[in-house]
């Protein structure tokens, strides 16, 4: 690059030297690009280097960190409440600045603290401490302001209790800028207590904090208040487990921790006497080589197995607790797919304020270990594969990074700050298949609209005022019609005045539209005040009252359908490898046409709104297929097939035959299959469903005199 | 001349070059600096530079963790279920529930709730098989607390139910019984062991119970947006859909006086914000601020949110039976264990006390939940023949059902004097002859010979093509959890009686179908053989007629919608008709074994049964094209 702008800038010097120049001028466009290659390589090969000398957030611990001395007269906090709850001891009130129910969460500048005589009093961050704060200060919850936070993290490491001398850590806190009895403040503790009781809780007083505590007891817990988080498995992050298929494995049972009280060592071994080989009972080696990791090895007798792999050869896994009722042993079980079988009294499980652990574990009672065999015995083959599928996707979510584990934890503290924002237990606890796989329909109560409801025709029109009229009078005719709603698409022109539009019974109003878009059809107008929606089209004047009172009463049975007249249907053509649009007159539909549909008016919230991708706007540039997309709405989201009602195959007037050339066909059904093409491949997949039924009223051509039957006159094809 | 156009030549050269160079650069250059934040960026966590130095808060040479303590003695306030329940008194039969002798009604709903204890299955009149047992505490609320009833044991095993909260102050008092109570204190409740119940008004039906108010989905924009409880009973409203009405007074209105009736006092609102026991200064602010974070909220969840209130309003509390079956199907469910109800069967329709924990812990295993589980039901059926006292060998209907390509196995339920007869037709799929037991309700067993999820339940004399039954079925597949079926009845309101009565006339609407030709969920063989009252069964065996009525209810209360019919070749109902047992016209009088319509609406509570007017046809039925075409031909035989 420099070399080029020189050379030019000296350009008028060479003029007599320039017919040899040619070559160095070569050269040089030759260097220039050669340069830029270079540049390209140094910049794709060294990109971390440059980020990392560049980043001004790297920083040499121990030259940033302050150091604060603490008096040993300085105020220690009160022990902790055991009864706070959220309304109690928590300030929500600090939380007002939150936007997007989301709260924001501070974290306090690393020191180091030192007592009077300059000893420190703890040791340096963990690791894990360290990749928590990082993982929370890159999440949408951190703040760097103080006085806007919501909650507030100490950068005093309290993971693990051996490490800390209590009272001075505790004096630490209370020293923090808004310490204020620890309200607010979130403490993360994943091994509590100490020989030789171990308390279930972290021992340093904190008054009002909150505790996300790893191994919490029904005793120590305040429900609603503390979290109970996983004690992490560094494992997690050293060995990779690939997801295993779920099914019975080689050991229906195994045990792997090794430090479990002689007593249970004696009874599971009891359970691999009496059960044989389904039952494998591991212990640490005694007899392994120098330089051999013992914590990744276990032994059974003589024989020397891999830890955590050996996990992955069973289909029950035991935790047991030990001193603490936390074990790492469950994260390691969970990673490997295998359900863990619970067994510490009064426990309270990891994040079980959300998570629902029946679906992937088993809990027994200490006093019970002797059955355990029986117990999980009884479990059927397919609960138990649906147990080993979600230990793992627990484990996947909430357990395998320490990351996952602060979020799930603010997570939350979060759904209690804003509950009418929280995330529902179907997306805390259902796996990525469940949820890809399932529907849960918008309009799930059973239940049948009372018919004196009645229902809102909406007519789209353009300039046929004519024939516009004619439908109004057929429909308005309708017994059950409680309003007609016009929708004028026509900027051009104005609405013929109001004297002359047929006089019916019910409200007509005309709502002009912005745009001549189809979509407009379908746009949730305030002026519908049924929940019942007629979608008809300015020109459909063949259809009786009969059939269409018949509709709107098959719509009062299936409410969350789209039920209309003629139907059609979508096929995989196998020549050409996609869909295909089908109006032949088959035994099967998937669609109706929405020419003549009866359907909810929460569905034209969701075609206006809700729309995936870009069909909506494709629909309008088109001018085709609104129907189509609004069949492959409703399908979506609520999973099921259309209503065909009545005989009708067709809505073609039989005056206007003539128009409706064949090749006018050809092209028409070569657009309409593109559309389903194009849907399916927005959608991501083929909502539509097909069915070999229609409904016709219960008598539909029964043997009975007509005149008593409800709807006599019910069309023709 | 030449050399200036050279030069101008190889200054464009150049000239383009360096800006080649340079476009080629630029975006390395961006990909460079762009991570850096600028000096003002917000100051995150540290990277610190010895990160890959720090050592892990687990350390190996911890101490090993291998002196358990023993679990702590259970004492007052903290039980939990492992601890203060002993569940082996519980095996083999699962939960058995004894009313305490000291549980002497003293009141209406004291009445009420023993009543409802004594219709559920968990109810046992014998003490020494019972695993819990029942306790009213006294309704006066400043009542004593009274002596401890016998066998109390310190509690273990025993459920307290107290209708106000706390009418004896030390909780503790109770040591190990579980409390069930309308508005527990947070600080004495127990989770996973104490029941927090609804407060239960005097008036709350004992049965049934009215339903919901929501009649539609989506009801009108409410006038308000939001209700605010106050002392008294009386509602304040603030907030409407149009505007953005602020909660600044002018939107107020007081509701008037206070008012005796619920339905009268209820306000027009879309949500209801009813603040707990503390009255706070700060309720003001607090309204403001759900009524802010409410206008945001997503039409589809408040739509979700009022169906939902519906659905559990009709599932758990409507009546003072369906609060204490639901109570104790909690402490059922803490007994199974694994094998509890799924949070999904608690939480969708039609809810647990419908969804039996026995029948399977699979949601797909059950005919409600195939949609939220992406599931289907399987794609074959097992055909159920009863063959009663008076019937003839059905030849002719087992070569029909086993035409059928859906048929998975056809099950003769012999219940006849007849001796069996020696030979059976020869059959492509499996045909299992089962003994009866000469008992109408006989035929809706759990038999574990079914092997399917879909039942053709058939009688002996009944008469169908195999089109009728592919057809039947393949309908079926699209309504699993209701039943389809060829015959059927109405059911309609008799003014004259002033009572339910029910015809097979032909008519324009019907509500039943007959079980003598039906598919169904093989679940409601359980539900029928296990959730209905002993008394209701006992009345289908004493009138036959009455068991179509009752499989009937049992489904409509269980999907509150209405069968399915299905079309059905007249030739069958000349030559041998699938029988309507009771007489053509509802209005005489019937024989008092035959009003079973009154006498299930009595136990059920209330009138389950859906009337529809649509019957589901094939697509070409009856139309004028080829028959070609049509995929059942059979079906239109005149």
């Amino acid at each position: 690059m420099c070399a080029s702008v020189k050379h030019s800038s000296r350009g008028p010097a060479l003029i007599p030297r320039m017919k040899t120049k040619h070559r160095i001028y070569y050269v040089a466009l030759f260097s220039v690009v050669l340069l830029g290659l270079l540049a390209t390589g140094v910049f794709q090969f060294w990109p971390h280097s440059i980020e990392a000398s560049g980043d001004w957030a790297v920083e040499k611990r121990s030259a940033a960190v302050p150091v604060v001395r603490l008096p040993r007269d300085s105020p220690v906090p009160e022990r902790g409440d055991l009864s706070c709850r959220m309304h109690t001891c928590f300030d929500v009130y600090r939380c007002g600045f939150n936007p997007k129910n989301k709260i924001k969460v501070y974290i306090y500048s690393l020191k180091k603290y030192v007592d009077e005589l300059g000893a420190p009093v703890s040791s340096t961050i963990s690791r894990e401490y360290n990749e928590l704060l990082a993982a929370i200060a890159d999440s949408d919850y951190y703040t760097d302001d103080i006085s806007r936070a919501c909650l507030f993290v100490p950068s005093i490491d309290l993971l693990s209790q051996h490490a800390l001398r209590i009272r001075e850590t505790a004096q630490a806190l209370a020293q923090l800028s808004r310490w204020d009895r620890g309200t607010n403040h979130l403490l993360f503790n994943m091994l509590p207590g100490g020989p030789p009781d171990y308390n279930t809780a972290l021992d340093v007083p904190r008054d009002r904090a909150l505790l996300a505590g790893g191994g919490f007891s029904t005793w120590t817990y305040r429900q609603g208040y503390d979290v109970s988080i996983p004690v992490y498995s560094p494992l997690s992050a050293e060995v990779a487990l690939p997801e295993k298929g779920p099914g019975p494995r080689r050991y229906f049972l195994l045990s792997s921790q090794m430090a479990i009280h002689p007593e249970y060592r004696e009874e599971i071994e009891a359970l691999q006497a009496k059960h044989g080989e389904a039952v494998l009972v591991l212990d640490k080696c005694t007899n392994l080589s120098e330089g051999v990791l013992s914590i990744r090895k276990r032994c059974h007798k003589h024989q020397v197995f891999d830890y955590p792999q050996v996990l992955q050869e069973a289909t029950f896994c035991v935790v047991l607790r030990g001193a603490r009722l936390g074990q790492a042993a469950l994260s390691d079980v969970l990673q490997a797919g295998c359900v863990p079988v619970i067994i510490a009294d009064s426990y309270i499980l990891p994040f079980s304020e959300v998570l629902d652990w029946k679906r992937a574990s088993v809990v027994v009672p200490e006093e019970k270990i002797a059955d355990v065999y029986s117990i999980l015995q009884s479990i059927p083959r397919r609960q138990m594969e649906e147990m080993q599928r979600q230990a793992r996707w627990f484990w996947e979510a909430y357990f395998q990074s320490i990351k996952a584990i602060a979020l799930a934890t603010l997570q939350i503290i979060n759904d209690r700050i804003y509950p009418y924002a929280a995330i529902s237990y179907e997306e805390w606890n259902d796996p990525p298949a469940v949820k890809w796989s399932s529907v849960s329909n918008p309009l799930f109560l059973p239940l049948i609209p009372p018919q004196s409801q009645g229902f809102t025709a909406i007519v789209l029109t353009y300039d046929r005022v004519e024939s516009l009229f004619r439908v109004i009078t057929e429909v308005s005719k309708v017994p059950s019609l409680s309003k007609l709603l016009v929708v004028w698409n026509n900027q051009n022109k104005n609405p013929p005045e109001d004297s002359l539009w047929p006089k019916i019974r019910v409200p007509l109003k005309v709502v002009r539209t912005a745009e001549n878009k189809l979509s407009n059809r379908f746009f949730p107008y305030d002026e519908i005040e049924t929940e019942a929606v007629l979608a008809i089209d300015d020109d459909i004047i063949m259809l009786t009252s009969d059939e269409l009172q018949f509709g709107y009463e098959v719509w009062r049975e299936f409410p969350d359908r789209l039920v209309g007249y003629p139907g059609r249907l979508h096929l995989w053509d196998h020549e050409m490898n996609k869909w295909k649009y089908e109006s032949e007159w088959t035994n099967e539909v998937s669609m109706v046409l929405t020419g003549a549909a009866f359907y909810h008016k929460y569905f034209n919230y969701l075609y206006t709104y809700k729309m995936p991708g870009d069909i909506k706007n494709w629909v309008d540039a088109h001018m085709n297929c609104e129907d189509i997309a609004m069949n492959f709405l409703v399908a979506n989201v609520t999973g099921k097939a259309v209503i065909k009602v009545t005989p009708r195959k067709k809505f073609k007037c039989p005056e206007c035959t003539a128009i409706d050339g064949l090749s006018l066909d050809q092209t028409h059904m070569v657009e309409r299959s593109e559309c389903i093409n194009k849907f399916a491949s927005v959608f991501g997949t083929m909502p539509l469903k097909v069915v070999e039924h229609r409904a016709d009223p219960v008598l539909y051509k029964d043997d009975f005199p007509e005149k008593l039957k409800s709807f006599p006159n019910i069309g023709s094809l | 001349m030449q050399f200036w156009r050279r030069r101008s030549l190889w200054l464009a050269l150049s000239a383009s070059s360096l800006l080649l160079t340079l476009l080629g650069f630029f975006p390395f250059l961006r990909l460079a600096v762009s991570p850096r934040p600028q000096p003002a960026a917000p100051q995150g966590w540290p990277r610190w530079l010895d990160t890959a130095s720090l050592r892990s808060f687990s350390q190996p040479e911890e101490p090993p963790e291998d002196v358990p303590q023993p679990p702590q003695a259970p004492h007052g306030t903290s039980c939990s279920w492992g601890i203060c329940f002993d569940t082996s008194r519980c095996r083999g039969d699962g939960l058995k529930v004894f009313a305490h002798a000291a549980a002497q009604p003293t009141s209406e709903m004291h009445r009420r709730i023993l009543a409802s204890l004594e219709g559920s299955r968990y109810h046992t009149r014998n003490l020494t098989e019972a695993c819990l047992l029942f306790v009213l505490s006294p309704e006066d609320p400043d009542g004593q607390c009274g002596p401890a009833p016998q066998h109390w044991n310190g509690g273990r095993n025993h459920l307290v139910i107290r209708l106000h909260p706390d009418p004896c102050p030390q909780a503790s008092q109770l040591g190990q019984a579980m409390v069930a109570q309308a508005s527990p204190r947070v600080d004495t409740f127990r989770p996973g062991f104490d029941v927090a119940l609804p407060l239960l008004p005097e008036a709350h039906p004992f049965r049934g119970g009215a339903p919901g108010q929501l009649q539609q989905h989506s009801p009108h924009p409410r006038a308000a947006l939001l209700a605010l409880a106050e002392e008294g009973g009386r509602w304040r409203t603030a907030g409407t859909y149009s505007s953005t009405c602020p909660w600044d007074g002018h939107c107020e209105q007081d509701l008037g006086p206070k008012q005796t009736r619920p339905e009268e006092k209820l306000p027009n609102a879309t949500f209801c914000l009813i603040p707990g026991q503390r009255a706070e200064a700060s309720r003001f602010l607090q309204a403001l601020q759900v009524l802010a974070a409410l206008q945001e909220m997503a039409p589809a969840r408040v739509l979700a949110l009022r169906q939902q209130t519906q659905f559990l309003w009709a599932a758990y509390f409507s009546s003072v039976e369906k609060v204490i079956h639901t109570t104790l199907e909690i402490i059922q469910d803490r007994i199974l264990g694994a094998s509890a109800h799924p949070s999904l069967l608690w939480n969708s329709p039609p809810g647990a006390l419908l969804a039996l924990s026995t029948f399977s812990r699979s949601p797909q295993d059950f005919p409600f939940y195939h949609l939220q589980q992406g599931s289907r039901p399987e794609g074959r059926f097992s055909a159920l023949i009863w063959v009663g006292t008076s019937s003839q060998h059905p030849l002719k209907l087992i070569q029909a059902v086993a035409g059928s390509q859906h048929c998975a196995q056809i099950l003769v339920l012999w219940s006849s004097e007849k001796p069996l007869p020696p030979k059976w037709p020869e059959t492509t799929v499996p045909l299992t002859v089962m003994d009866g037991h000469r008992k109408v309700s006989d035929r809706f067993f759990p038999y574990s010979a079914i092997s399917t999820d879909a039942i053709l339940s058939l009688d002996a004399h009944s008469s169908l093509s195999t089109s009728e039954v592919d057809f039947a079925f393949v309908v079926w597949q699209s309504f699993p959890e209701r039943m389809v079926g060829f015959l059927t009845w109405n059911h309609f309101w008799d003014e004259t009686r002033s009572g339910w009565g029910y015809t097979a006339e032909m008519a324009n609407e019907f509500s039943m179908v007959l079980t003598a030709a039906a598919f169904y969920h093989r679940y409601y063989h359980s539900l029928f053989t296990h959730s209905l009252p002993k008394a209701l069964r006992t009345l289908a065996d004493e009138a036959p007629a009455c068991v179509d009525v009752l499989m009937n209810f049992l489904v409509a209360a269980a999907t509150k919608l209405p069968p399915i019919k299905v079309p059905f070749s007249k030739q069958h109902q000349g030559a041998a008709p699938l029988a309507p047992r009771i007489p053509a016209s509802g209005s005489q009088p019937q024989p008092p074994h035959q009003d079973c319509i009154n006498r299930m609406v009595a136990e059920f509570g209330h009138m389950p049964l859906v009337s529809s007017r649509l019957r589901l046809d094939p697509v070409l039925f009856k139309d004028p094209v080829s028959v070609q075409r049509k995929k059942y031909r059979r079906l239109e035989k005149p």
